[in-house]
């Protein structure tokens, strides 16, 4: 039996940290909470206005599920935003690494007015591209197609990664490449075996942002594709569960569920990299 | 059989032939390339229609039918895509300035599309004329012209009756409302009893239609029939405002100010209200969903009717969201396109669309008012009446630009709304508006 000398050290972390990381956790949890809550209540239930809204009383039903999968083309739009999410993610990340060394490395003329100016494109708003952009999509013949959005996404998802990995590789010591350009390495070499591996943390922390943005990105994927088949899940499950004024609450919470899953499970196994200081050990 | 020779001498191609057949190839391999498609021999001829998905979803299901089976017919491929209404606006948007997209298109909420696109939408006079005779004529032409041309063809509106709670009109001793001001008793005694009179006064189509409605019930209205005079400062005005404002303190809760378009009709399946102003949409849900009406084990499908929009002092008028249909001027296929939607708005077809709408959709068609499917149910009995009486927001303005714009950006809920909850009094309020709408007007004017 431990002493009650130890209590206190013991209990410590319960108001040090656990009570107030509670209201966060419960405040970012909720909206997750409330949307599979939602998915799994019946259609009567959903209606009462006299239902506590945040417990299910009158019975589960994985009716809305059910719908999703069989009268809508859900998985083909989970599909499609999986492809071009990726797809989008990886142009971007490389683009943002070849970007971001050279803005971070090297000297040229420029250099920090091209660093500026990628900022500044980052805060154009897409509601602001759109319009351009279908021009240019048209002209590429990219509409209705998912290309049209592997190709538009990176507009604003470069600028972001070139701009979060330059961040990054700043705070890489340039003796380390240095001492692989001694030992023989070129600027590619040096970038590929040396600067890239210190740098994993960065750039799946890109990646998993430049991942996220794609995922839900909702303007250009309604604008440039049309058919039913090859819209992404934003789009698909608004505009087939939201009749006029019939909103198929059940449904669309199911959509929400199923959609939050691969964020989800992306956040769950690389948020250790994510989090770690790799940088460190990487100088000793 | 020939000699080994004169097989040879056969296949021997002569320089000029030679230089002939490769520059007609590269003439037409630079054509094809110039002009982006393939030659007219070679092409799949295809025809896109982008729509609003329907509140009731067999009507998409039964216009896809038809599409495809015109297609299948013509030899063209079609393609029916179908998107949210509140996404049409950014669609339409990027369609026009791409000058690219689907060649038929679902135009609206109102009319007023056709001005703010009119030079990218191509004229369907001929379409209008051939359709009208054999549908027993358009129920108010004048309205649907658009500087004088048939810009869009009027498609459908959900008209607005009252849906209303028997069960509770039953328990609080009311028969029959009729006016606005019966609906204000029904509303006062139903909400003593915890059933409020719900009808939207924020951000939605709804409370566009239901204001609108009011206000020229009440004899007033925005703009004059010449399209440039503001009117909406006169008495009539402020006694509708009043009548909205006892509405809003002794019929109604205060969420009505945060209601959108689905709340309403969540608000009567729920069991709370005692009546909307509303197309048959909840009615609809409520009987797919079998809702039942809270402490009993009715449902409320079964308690609920269908009445003719109010009558005001002055008249009964209604509006709704009147949906259309274009063909971009931009599209390569507006012969085809015309063809379908003749093709569509044959009486047989126009016919089984409004069967599979269950008479949501009505078409502005006069053979149609009297379609079967609204003596099919007793709910549908006042659609055509409702429609009737239905004009467009502008009215008596004609549609354009501009009226649309106080309809997108909502100045009547507002104006209203201002004033029932005690922020502006009546005068203060009408000002307000006058102002934005003369200021809209005077921006969206035409220059010569």
């Amino acid at each position: 039996m431990s002493s009650p000398a130890r209590w206190p050290r013991r209990i410590r972390p319960l108001f040090t940290l656990y009570l107030p990381v509670t209201p966060f956790v419960f405040f970012a949890l909720f909206p997750l909470y409330f949307m599979f809550v939602t998915s799994l209540k019946k259609n009567a239930e959903l209606y009462d206005v006299n239902a506590a809204p945040f417990v299910i009383r009158h019975g589960v039903t994985f009716g809305h599920y059910e719908l999703l999968s069989k009268d809508t083309l859900f998985w083909s739009w989970f599909v499609n935003s999986l492809l071009v999410s990726v797809a989008a993610t990886v142009i971007s990340v490389v683009l943002g690494i070849l970007a971001a060394y050279s803005l971070a490395r090297l000297r040229f003329l420029g250099a920090n007015s091209f660093g500026v100016a990628i900022f500044i494109t980052y805060l154009v708003p897409p509601s602001l591209l759109f319009l351009p952009l279908s021009t240019v999509v048209n002209r590429l013949g990219l509409s209705d197609s998912l290309w049209a959005l592997v190709v538009t996404y990176p507009t604003f998802l470069v600028p972001f990664c070139t701009w979060l990995l330059m961040g990054y590789f700043r705070t890489v010591p340039k003796e380390i490449e240095e001492c692989a350009m001694l030992d023989g390495c070129n600027r590619f070499q040096t970038l590929v075996r040396i600067l890239l591996p210190v740098a994993v943390p960065g750039v799946i922390c890109a990646a998993l942002f430049a991942f996220t943005l794609s995922w839900n990105e909702f303007l250009y994927s309604l604008v440039f594709v049309s058919p039913a088949e090859l819209k992404t899940m934003t789009v698909g499950v608004f505009s087939e569960l939201i009749r006029g004024d019939i909103y198929y609450w059940g449904e669309l919470m199911a959509g929400a569920c199923l959609g939050s899953l691969p964020i989800v499970i992306a956040y769950v196994f690389f948020l250790d990299y994510y989090v770690s200081g790799l940088t460190a050990g990487a100088v000793k | 059989m020939a000699s080994p020779r004169t097989v040879l001498e056969s296949r021997r191609v002569s320089r000029r032939h030679f230089l002939g057949a490769a520059a007609g190839g590269a003439a037409g391999l630079g054509g094809i390339l110039a002009a982006g498609r393939a030659p007219a021999v070679a092409q799949t001829r295809e025809l896109t229609f982008l729509t609003v998905a329907s509140f009731v979803p067999e009507t998409d299901k039964e216009l896809k039918r038809q599409f495809e089976e015109w297609g299948a017919r013509n030899k063209v491929k079609v393609r029916l895509d179908i998107i949210a209404h509140l996404q049409l606006v950014t669609k339409k948007a990027a369609e026009v300035q791409a000058r690219s997209g689907h060649d038929l298109t679902a135009l609206g909420p109102g009319l007023g599309d056709a001005d703010l696109y009119f030079d990218y939408l191509a004229d369907l006079n001929d379409v209008a004329g051939d359709v009208a005779p054999k549908n027993g004529g358009w129920l108010n032409p004048n309205d649907y012209l658009i500087r004088g041309k048939w810009k869009l063809l009027p498609w459908w509106m959900p008209p607005f009756p009252m849906a209303v709670r028997t069960d509770l009109l039953e328990e609080i001793g009311e028969k029959n409302p009729d006016t606005w001001e019966d609906w204000l008793r029904v509303g006062k005694k139903g909400k003593a009893i915890g059933h409020p009179f719900g009808t939207a006064l924020g951000h939605s189509a709804d409370a566009n239609v239901t204001l609108l409605s009011i206000l020229w019930s009440y004899g007033g209205s925005y703009v004059a029939k010449d399209g440039r005079t503001i009117t909406i400062n006169s008495k009539e005005t402020r006694q509708a405002m009043e009548f909205v404002k006892r509405l809003y303190t002794e019929a109604m809760d205060p969420e009505v100010l945060a209601w959108d378009d689905a709340s309403n009709n969540r608000c009567l399946n729920a069991g709370k209200c005692i009546a909307i102003h509303n197309p048959i949409s909840a009615y609809e849900s409520a009987k797919k969903d079998k809702v039942i009406a809270p402490g009993t084990q009715r449902e409320i499908a079964d308690v609920i009717d269908h009445v003719n929009t109010p009558r005001g002092p002055v008249d009964r008028k209604a509006t709704t969201g009147f949906w259309c249909v274009g063909i971009w001027n931009f599209s390569k296929n507006q012969d085809l396109a015309k063809d379908f939607l003749r093709y569509h708005f044959q009486p047989d077809n126009l016919s089984r669309w409004v069967d599979a709408g269950h008479g949501f959709n009505m078409p502005f068609l006069t053979n149609l008012t009297k379609h079967p499917v609204y003596k099919s149910d007793k709910q549908y009995r006042y659609i055509p009446e409702v429609a009737k009486v239905s004009v467009p927001p502008s009215w008596p303005g004609p549609t354009t630009a501009a009226s649309q714009q106080v309809w997108d950006l909502y100045i009547i809920p507002d104006m209203f709304a201002q004033h029932a909850t005690g922020k502006m009094t009546a005068d203060q309020a009408i000002a307000w508006a006058e102002k934005e709408m003369q200021e809209i007007y005077a921006g969206r004017k035409r220059r010569p």
